[in-house]
């Protein structure tokens, strides 16, 4: 396969992919690769033919990549939750900033692609927090082991006084959407 | 958020200036403390009456030697980041490891506050930016803390009489541990803060109590109470103003029947003192809102203790969310009982719950308990006792070293000793006057060889400190009684034959009159007399 | 030499057919000659020789200190290494010299192995093809194999040769090159979704990804807590085992040194009463840390016995399942091959084959997607400027130099993660999102269970969708995407917290790896390892031709001194 070939084979891919993670919308289109996923391995290497091919070329493009060709009651829904505030409220809470048009777009397909969830029945099932939840934790004994290492610590810190590491000025939150200096502005 | 001490947020409150009315006279005590249960305290208006609510979140610094998850030093006053870990500076790729210590004195304190210990507790992280909490979230215990569902009971009297005393409970919802933030150090001058590190990481109890109260005294008592029980188990020397016991007021007021108002959180509060007056002053402050058609705002303020009065925290404007999240690198804390306790099974890595509780100390309201019926006191008596710093020991002393009834000794302790401490701010063990020394005060009075009125005279002259005995100011004061008959008889002969008219009244059957003739004769000496003793020779002189 | 076997430069040193400082000097002539490559961030030449002339003089007197002494490796430059420059390949952390060792890296010098330098990654480890770093991308040395040249068509006349070089696969891509091009011979990657495995994959080596909880995380800066795991990569399965081994056992290491110090002629001249002594210690100290590191709390406490790595020769009592889940859409024809391939080896061998069913394994990339970006949120939140790292020259106020240190310092790949982890956190969607995703993996971790609650031993699978794809056509596809689709075979064995190891397999059409993943049961890495080892022995899997190499591995061992070129 040329690099050319294998790219447009990697597009197609992707976007089968993409289906595939949606679930069952697009079962119907998934054809041989279902049959094919259903059985083991061994047994479908005569198959293997269809398979690279597939799934892809019924589905226009922006419906799975884009943001604006969702028509489904869900991403509808999805994007009205993802409003202007509460992008302000994320840049607020988590210090850093969407920077521009992309940024904004990556949040909307991230939690898009985690609306799948929803799909999963999980009545009845405890979150897992660890695969070591059946564990007891570790206990240390109550005595002086570390400390004693300002230089050690200080030596990273670009702006220092004396012992103390430096801030600026606390307890100024950050200006509002309009005088900050974020892609939000104007939004 | 682990309450920070006075080094932070108290400036910050300044700094950003005045927000309220903030009257500098003292606020008008419309609020009568409904110590008896149930009492409404009545508004400006006079219209409908006002319930004030109050609770509590306290944050108790753990006594221990290292922090809650590394091994650096646990040190009120040490020079600044020198007792700081690499995880405590949150340095990339360290991890949190529980002390055991610090989970068995949540486990004591827990027991001690009749709370249920959960056998399997979690730590989560709390997300917030600041510039003393260098991992940008507080390890907590939001979903399961180790604590939960105890109560508090503690005493308070009634119209200030020490001799009504009611007691009340108080449910604590739970105690979680948690950390303790760094502190800032903010020069304004500069517009810079300064970040001292050394108490991120302390292990710190929360202790959060139900709204069960209503007024500042009954959050006052409550928390001298919960203060005493961290002292006695040692799970925390508690000591207000070197911030190891940092109270949070949240108050609301609403009318009766009605549903709770918007609730405030008062802060910075550093001492017991500033507790009631914090308190008061919101609740008082929220009826005057109210009552003059404002609305209470959902808000921490901070409470100037100079001022007297609360002011609004504008570091916490704006909507937050803390986005708890289980804490990944800490599997569940497992406690076990002796019912649950794996057969062989480490020893260090085991806190047994049934240990603990089989090794708990007397509680202050044991002790109290104990003090009536072991020394015959009244239990207001007891109650102070208990109450001030190191005063049941000076008592217990006392009685050891002396004859004289424990009944009596208390009347020295709490009307002359406290008396004397409280008005040059002192506690018992700073006392001038060791328990030594008043034992054998009291001996001297016992024995009959000073009156009482003498023995208050050496008390004044042992206060000053001057490193001499009760007997040797006995002696250079001549305080002794007269021992000699003789010499009293003399000497009431004189008064009786100075007095014709008042022997008169006497023999005319007034007998009172004799009381007069008495305090002549200890004025003559001085107050070296035996009253009783004086009395009978008068008698017996006046009916010869 | 070069390319032989960590064992087998091991066995050479002993017999000292070369010593460490030659050994030493020869990587690091490698290392330069192969820096297009860019695999390494930072090369720590000086510290390295004077490691080396250490293990020398342990030779000399003939105490080696274990089979890694004198060993050249590379560690993943997310692991904290004490006075070595530590970046995660960010603006945040460049110029970071940690005051520490990770517990790993101290471990393995320890047992005296020479750390030449830290390996290219993503930025912090978020990725899966090495190319998101601000160092720039790893190339995969098979790109300059003889066997992929072979094959490979030039896109056209016009376009250089050069374009078209294949990724290395991550986001461990560095210590996957270094090992691949005989810079090394082992690297610790970091393993949290594949990004051991895959590169592992990729670039025709082992790659382990341990059981959680076996291996210390500490000084390992984390991407997902719960799921991180430090990673292991080397030239076949008997290396991982030897340095497994030793990152397993090092209480009975400790014990057995200090009993060296202090009676060191004594039991050197007696070696059967060492060795009794030895296991005596162990025995002694086994009951209360042995496998534990105090400083991780994920560590488990249980005793752990360093093995042996057995020679299977018999598989017939073994049951290999094949999860059907793990034939995704998007599989290549090749792929799936060599999958169907390695069945029937098993089978004919005498193994159970069996078809298994692990129906959540399609949730776990968007189950992993919440978790991850949740964590990453978290964990990132520390990077403020304040004590360490980049910090902004803008004043304003905390909460600004805050603001404008992260804009300044993170990608917008990890902002991204960062906002999107703080959008499932927040109160309205806690329960949503996150709660949900720990939901699904709890039921993705239950499908593991039950099939080997079934009887299967180990499960095969493929590790990625094809070979590696050229540089030019991975960067059109935006970080997340790619990492979906390159996550989604390897990443449900970290929801479990289950050990896999990649084994290379076969070349591709095109002269690429290709490689397979068994995943064993929890702390079964000896039963993982040793049939790994058996499928090893069966396929094959051809060395890397590389001009390079041949250059130096024949050359003169002269060391030529120059800077590092980090």
């Amino acid at each position: 396969m040329t690099p050319r070939n294998r790219f447009r084979w990697r597009v197609m891919r992707v976007l089968a992919l993409c289906r595939w993670l949606r679930g069952g919308t697009v079962r119907a289109l998934r054809l041989g690769a279902a049959a094919a996923s259903s059985a083991p391995p061994s047994q479908v290497r005569q198959r293997l033919g269809p398979c690279r091919a597939v799934p892809c070329r019924a589905v226009p493009c922006h419906a799975i990549r884009g943001g604006n060709g969702l028509s489904s009651p869900v991403c509808a829904l999805l994007q009205d939750s993802v409003t202007v505030e509460v992008l302000d409220h994320l840049e607020r809470l988590a210090l850093v900033d969407f920077r521009d048009a992309e940024g904004v777009e990556r949040l909307r397909e991230a939690v898009r692609f985690a609306e799948r969830l929803r799909e999963v029945n999980t009545e009845g099932i405890e979150p897992l927090d660890s695969v070591l939840e059946d564990r007891c934790l570790y206990l240390r004994e109550d005595d002086v082991t570390e400390g004693n290492c300002t230089a050690e610590l200080l030596k990273n810190a670009r702006e220092k006084v004396e012992e103390y590491f430096v801030a600026p000025p606390g307890n100024i939150p950050l200006p509002e959407l309009e005088e900050r200096d974020t892609f939000l502005k104007g939004s | 958020m682990a309450a920070r001490g006075c080094g932070g947020v108290w400036r910050r409150a300044l700094q950003r200036g005045p927000g309220g009315s903030c009257s500098a006279s003292r606020p008008r005590r419309a609020v009568a403390c409904n110590a008896r249960g149930g009492a409404v305290p009545v508004g400006q208006s006079g219209l409908a009456p006002w319930v004030p609510v109050v609770g509590l979140e306290i944050h108790a610094q753990i006594t221990s030697n290292s922090k809650l998850f590394s091994g650096s030093q646990v040190q009120f006053a040490a020079p600044p980041n020198s007792l700081v870990s690499f995880f405590d500076a949150s340095l990339p790729g360290t991890l949190p490891v529980l002390n055991r210590r610090c989970v068995e004195a949540a486990v004591m304190t827990g027991l001690a506050l009749n709370c249920t210990i959960n056998k399997k507790s979690l730590f989560d992280r709390k997300h917030y930016f600041y510039a003393d909490l260098p991992a940008g979230y507080q390890i907590t215990q939001q979903r399961v803390p180790i604590a939960v569902n105890g109560s508090l009971s503690y005493s308070l009297c009634i119209d200030n009489k020490m001799s009504q005393m009611v007691t009340k409970t108080v449910r604590i919802k739970q105690i979680q541990l948690e950390q303790d933030s760094g502190k800032s150090l903010h020069d304004d001058a500069r517009s810079q803060t300064l970040v001292d590190l050394n108490r991120a990481g302390v292990g710190l109890m929360e202790v959060v109590m139900e709204p069960d109260m209503c007024c500042g005294e009954e959050a006052a008592a409550a928390v001298r109470e919960l203060q005493l029980i961290l002292q006695t188990l040692g799970s925390s020397q508690a000591i207000m103003a070197e911030g190891q016991l940092r109270v949070d007021a949240n108050v609301s007021v609403h009318h009766p029947g009605e549903p709770y108002g918007v609730r405030t959180e008062v802060k910075n509060i550093n001492s017991i003192r500033f507790l009631t007056k914090a308190v008061d002053y919101e609740i008082q402050r929220q009826i005057k809102e109210l009552e003059n058609g404002g609305t209470v705002v959902n808000e921490t303020r901070a409470f100037d203790s100079k001022l007297g009065c609360t002011v609004p925290m504008r570091d916490k404007e704006g909507k937050q969310d803390y986005r708890f999240m289980p804490e990944p690198n800490l599997p569940p804390l497992i406690l076990y009982d002796a019912k649950s306790l794996p057969a062989n099974v480490n020893h260090q890595q085991v806190v047994n719950i049934d240990w603990i509780h089989e090794r708990l100390p007397d509680l202050p309201s044991v002790k109290r308990a104990k003090l009536v019926e072991l020394y015959g006191i009244l239990p207001e008596h007891s109650f102070t006792l208990v109450n001030e710093d190191g005063l049941m020991e000076f008592f217990e002393d006392v009685v050891k070293r002396t004859q004289m009834k424990p009944k009596k000794v208390i009347g020295w302790i709490l009307s002359d000793l406290l008396s004397h401490l409280k008005q040059h701010s002192l506690t018992a063990n700073e006392s001038p006057i060791s328990s030594f020394l008043l034992a054998d005060l009291l001996n001297l009075l016992e024995n009959g060889d000073i009156s009482s009125s003498a023995a208050k005279q050496v008390f004044e002259e042992l206060w000053k400190g001057e490193g001499k005995t009760p007997l040797e100011i006995v002696k250079e004061k001549q305080l002794e009684l007269i021992q000699d008959q003789e010499e009293l008889e003399q000497i009431c002969q004189a008064v009786i034959d100075e007095r014709e008219k008042e022997v008169m009244a006497i023999k005319e059957g007034n007998k009172k009159v004799i009381n007069k003739l008495i305090g002549l004769v200890r004025k003559a000496t001085r107050g070296r007399a035996n009253p009783l003793l004086v009395k009978q020779i008068l008698e017996k002189k006046l009916s010869e | 030499m070069l390319r032989a076997s960590l064992r087998q430069i091991s066995a050479a040193l002993k017999e000292g057919q070369i010593t460490p400082t030659e050994l030493c000097q020869r990587c690091l002539a490698l290392v330069r000659s192969t820096q297009f490559l860019n695999a390494y961030i930072t090369v720590a030449e000086e510290t390295a020789l004077k490691q080396a002339e250490e293990s020398e003089k342990r030779y000399q007197r003939g105490q080696p200190l274990g089979e890694l002494d004198g060993i050249p490796i590379a560690v993943k430059d997310n692991f904290n290494t004490a006075g070595i420059e530590t970046t995660c390949a960010s603006n945040m952390l460049k110029g970071y010299i940690s005051p520490y060792n990770a517990t790993v890296v101290q471990k393995l010098l320890d047992q005296g192995a020479v750390l030449l330098g830290k390996t290219n990654l993503d930025e912090f480890a978020m990725g899966s093809g090495s190319t998101d770093g601000v160092f720039g991308p790893v190339r995969n040395p098979w790109s300059y194999s003889r066997q992929y040249k072979e094959k490979s068509i030039p896109r056209s006349d016009s376009e250089p040769e050069n374009s078209n070089w294949v990724i290395a696969g991550g986001s461990s891509g560095g210590s996957a090159a270094a090992v691949s091009a005989f810079t090394c011979f082992a690297a610790l990657g970091s393993d949290t979704g594949g990004s051991t495995r895959n590169p592992a994959a990729h670039c025709g080596v082992v790659g382990l990804k341990p059981t959680y909880g076996l291996i210390s995380r500490h000084g390992l800066i984390p991407l997902v807590n719960s799921m991180d795991v430090p990673g292991i990569l080397t030239r076949c399965v008997d290396d991982a085992a030897v340095v497994l081994g030793i990152t397993t056992t090092y209480i009975f290491v400790c014990s057995m040194s200090l009993f060296r110090r202090l009676s060191q002629s004594k039991l050197n001249s007696i070696y059967p009463i060492y060795i009794f002594l030895f296991f005596s210690v162990s025995c002694h100290v086994s009951g209360s840390l042995a496998g534990h590191d105090p400083k991780d709390s994920t560590t488990v406490q249980d005793i752990f016995q360093p093995f042996a790595l057995p020679t299977l020769t018999d598989v017939s009592k073994l049951s290999i399942g094949i999860p059907k889940e793990y034939h995704v859409p998007g599989l290549s024809s090749e792929i799936l091959a060599v999958w169907s391939k390695a069945a029937d080896l098993f089978k004919n061998a005498g193994a159970k084959v069996v078809e298994v069913s692990l129906p959540h394994t399609h949730y776990s990339i968007v189950c992993y997607h919440v978790l991850c970006t949740a964590e990453v949120a978290s964990n990132m939140a520390r990077f403020d400027g304040l004590e360490y790292g980049h910090r902004s020259d803008m004043s304003k106020s905390t909460e600004s130099m805050y603001a404008a240190t992260r804009r300044e310092g993170f990608s917008d790949v990890v902002r991204g993660r960062i906002l999107s982890g703080n959008y499932f956190l927040l109160k309205q969607n806690y329960e949503d999102y996150f709660v949900k995703a720990q939901k699904v993996r709890r039921l993705i971790a239950n499908d593991f269970v039950k099939v080997f609650g079934s009887g299967i031993d180990i499960l095969l699978t493929p590790i990625t969708l094809s070979d590696a794809i050229p540089y030019v056509e991975f960067i059109k596809e935006d970080n997340r995407t790619r990492s979906t689709q390159d996550d989604i075979l390897t990443q449900a064995a970290n929801m479990a917290g289950l050990p896999a190891v990649n084994v290379p397999t076969a070349l591709s059409e095109r002269g690429l790896p290709i490689g397979l993943q068994f995943i064993g049961r929890s702390f079964q890495e000896k039963q993982l390892l040793t049939v790994a080892k058996w499928f090893e022995k069966q396929v094959q899997f051809p060395m890397i031709q590389l001009e390079e190499v041949k250059k130096h591995d024949d050359g003169v061992l002269q060391h030529q001194k120059s800077a590092s070129f980090s």
